[in-house]
């Protein structure tokens, strides 16, 4: 038998010798983004300066009530695509030429607008002749967190519409340890909030943290954690029947309440949702972090800008000792820079991605990437 | 009318000595849930003489879930008290259908805390040496810092330290395999599952290595943490507790994950073919779920 603790290792990576440029063109859901970032050696000449040139962002908003159709996201993204690179590299400041490597997400997301991101940059490359590199778009999200943050090895807990994952490095792979066995946490605040007729403007997410705000009642809902994998499903479920519930008031019967009354209101309902998923989320995040030894924890993802998810993720970080570590909507939400950063990364360990192998996938695993660039 | 009230198992905690901050419980460690008692007479003689002999006091854990304070008040009381009853149950039932488990000693429902008997081994994981623990990564920027200092070659080079577990050391001594430990660890689950008990939370974390030393057979698993478990009901129940156990697997020990076949396949024999056959299939239906989960991005 055989095994390994205790590893001291050497970033792989190497100081670029001069300023390396990449293009990072994002389009796997309802947001289409352009990014230009930036990696070069430091005047001292010790460190890599990584620097963000410009993170330029079109989303496909649809009205109440409704969510978004590949077909019709796909259309969004043709609309939009040249004028949103175009603003990318007139805001860094660089010209078309000047770029070292076009990153385009590879997926997972939906199969249409992906397509989009993916011609786009395949014609770029064949027309400035520039390499191309296919990046993993929650490989996206974990690199650019770790840049923000300047978190070295958290558990990462990615949120997001499609994904719901607790993940953790180790041996050159971003290894899943706890998932949602069903929906993700994205796509259960947005379903509900279709469900209570809350705005897609400027996300359904946002909107169910405003309203949970002036929630007071918690409402009894399933708590699905299996060790650390959770179910959404049975919650959405269950948080729906309270809409037909006799105490249910909608939005405008709210006024006629009396002082008192046995009620529940959409609010209720938004709070009473909010804080069993996220503790639910809190519960995993800690479970993986007590069985690999982790203290820190990186929030990546939309649902990561939600402060009550932050701020319950703080509590428990700080009674382990270890600290919390988010970012804004910059770069929590889907993002043209955050393909950039981890197509970089890829690229100054001599990856490229040959055109004829630059096809999108629906289905791309976050564990399914070899991360060469970290020890 | 209102009263304080001191739970007496809470006066337990000071004496004990914190072992680990899991994620739902502090866990403690105690020698004896009894004091230590002070004998006046008759005076100790030097070569042990006493008539009676008295069986050395039970090692403890205290595993106390004290409130959490992320989460709503409400959802923390209710959350906390069932897994402490679930707990407590579980063991209960688990022992007495013969799958090795610690005793139970003290259940303390106002004060949140279980005793329970201490376990002297080593968890699986640490015996396969797992997760992410013990990772230093050095970045580029303290690597070019240290040939500045001129450390010499051996600080760019990385020198990558190899440590054997403790519990790997012991059982290779013993000659015991990889693959005698994992069909261990399956035949203990289907021991569990024929209980009708779901564990709710295997991980290697999980599950600890007891060395046996005047037994047949040289160590036991012993399975801990049962704050999740529930009673098995239908086929899928049991196939979910099976699906987080191969994913911790694949997870925190990629190196080891080809061994998880000899489990299952321990645990299928342990079933018996008519029983097995329904898991299995829910097990392949679960699997394609997740794999089926990641279209959508
Ligand atoms: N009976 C026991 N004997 C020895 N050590 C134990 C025992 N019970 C628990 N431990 C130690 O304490 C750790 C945490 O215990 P346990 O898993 O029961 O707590 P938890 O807080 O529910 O954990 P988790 O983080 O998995 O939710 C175990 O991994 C083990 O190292
Ligand atoms: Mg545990």
């Amino acid at each position: 038998m055989t095994a390994q603790n205790g590893h001291k290792k050497v970033s792989p990576l190497t100081k670029p010798a001069q300023r390396l440029l990449c293009l990072g063109i994002e389009g796997s859901a309802n947001k289409l983004g352009a990014g230009i970032i930036s990696h070069s050696p430091s005047p001292g000449g010790k460190a890599t300066l990584v620097t963000v040139l410009s993170n330029v962002r079109h989303t496909y908003i649809t009205p109440p009530g409704e969510g978004f159709l590949p077909s019709d996201t796909a259309r969004h993204h043709r609309e939009w695509v040249v004028r949103v690179i175009r603003e990318a590299v007139r805001k860094a400041g660089v010209r078309m030429s000047d770029l070292d490597v076009i990153a385009f997400t590879k997926g997972p997301g939906m199969g249409t607008p992906l397509q989009v991101g993916a011609l786009v940059a395949r014609t770029l490359s064949l027309l400035h002749n520039i390499p191309l590199v296919g990046v993993n778009h929650c490989v996206g999200h974990i690199e650019m967190g770790r840049h923000i943050t300047s978190s070295t090895n958290p558990i990462v807990l990615y949120v997001s519409g499609g994904n719901t994952q607790v993940i953790a490095y180790s041996q050159q792979r971003y290894r899943i340890f706890g998932e949602t066995l069903d929906i993700a946490i994205g796509n259960c605040l947005d379903r509900f909030a279709r469900v209570i007729q809350l705005r897609n403007d400027p996300s359904p997410g946002y909107n169910i943290e405003q309203e949970a705000k002036k929630g007071k009642r918690l409402v009894p809902l399933p708590y699905g954690t299996k060790g650390m994998d959770v179910t959404l499903a049975g919650i959405l479920t269950a948080v729906e029947g309270y809409t037909n519930d006799k105490r249910y008031r909608s939005w405008d019967k709210l006024d006629s309440i009396k002082e008192g009354e046995d009620v529940i209101t959409p609010n209720d309902l938004c709070f009473s949702l909010q804080e069993t998923t996220f503790a639910m989320l809190v519960e995993i995040t800690e479970r993986a972090m007590a069985h690999v030894g982790a203290a820190d924890v990186l929030i990546v993802g939309g649902v990561g800008c939600n402060q009550r998810l932050q701020e319950m993720m703080g509590i428990m970080a700080a009674e382990r000792g270890g600290h919390v570590y988010g970012t804004d909507d910059s770069y929590a939400i889907d993002n043209g820079i955050m393909i950039a950063q981890a197509g970089l990364l890829a690229f100054r360990m001599g990856q490229t991605t040959d055109i004829k192998k630059t096809s999108v996938t629906q289905r791309f695993r976050t564990d399914a990437v070899h991360v060469t660039w970290r020890a | 009318m209102t009263y304080e009230y001191t739970a007496p198992s809470l006066l337990l905690l000071p004496q004990s000595e914190l072992i680990k901050q899991g994620a739902e419980a502090r866990v403690y460690s105690l020698p004896s849930l009894l004091p230590t008692p002070s004998i006046y007479w008759p005076p100790t003689t030097p070569a042990s003489s006493s008539t009676s002999s008295t069986p050395a006091p039970t090692p403890v854990i205290l595993k106390h879930r004290f409130p959490k304070t992320y989460r709503h008040p409400t959802l923390d009381a209710s959350l906390t008290k069932t897994r402490l009853q679930f707990e407590a149950r579980a063991l209960a039932r688990a022992g007495r259908a013969g799958v090795t488990v610690p005793k139970v000693l003290l259940v303390d429902e106002p004060a949140g805390i279980l005793g329970i008997e201490r376990v002297e081994g080593w968890s699986v994981r640490e015996v396969l040496g797992g997760g992410a623990e013990g990772e230093v990564e050095i970045d580029h920027a303290e690597e070019v810092e240290r040939e500045v200092g001129d450390d010499g070659p051996a600080a760019a080079t990385g020198d990558e330290v190899v440590v054997e577990s403790e519990g790997l050391a012991a059982l290779t001594n013993l000659g015991v395999s990889q693959q005698d430990l994992m069909a261990h660890i399956g035949t203990e689950l289907a021991r569990l599952h024929v209980a009708g008990v779901i564990h709710g939370d295997l991980t290697t974390s999980n599950m600890m290595v007891r060395l046996t030393p005047n037994a047949a057979h040289p160590y036991e698993i012993v399975l801990i943490d049962f704050g999740l478990s529930a009673n098995g009901t239908i086929a899928e129940t049991y196939a979910v507790d099976l699906y987080v156990l191969e994913r911790a697997f694949a997870s925190t020990h990629p190196a080891s994950e080809g061994l998880y076949a000899n489990v299952l396949d321990a645990y299928a024999k342990g079933l018996g073919e008519k029983k097995w056959a329904p898991i299995e299939l829910k097990l392949k239906e679960v699997r394609m779920r997740g794999r089926k989960r990641d279209m959508s991005g």
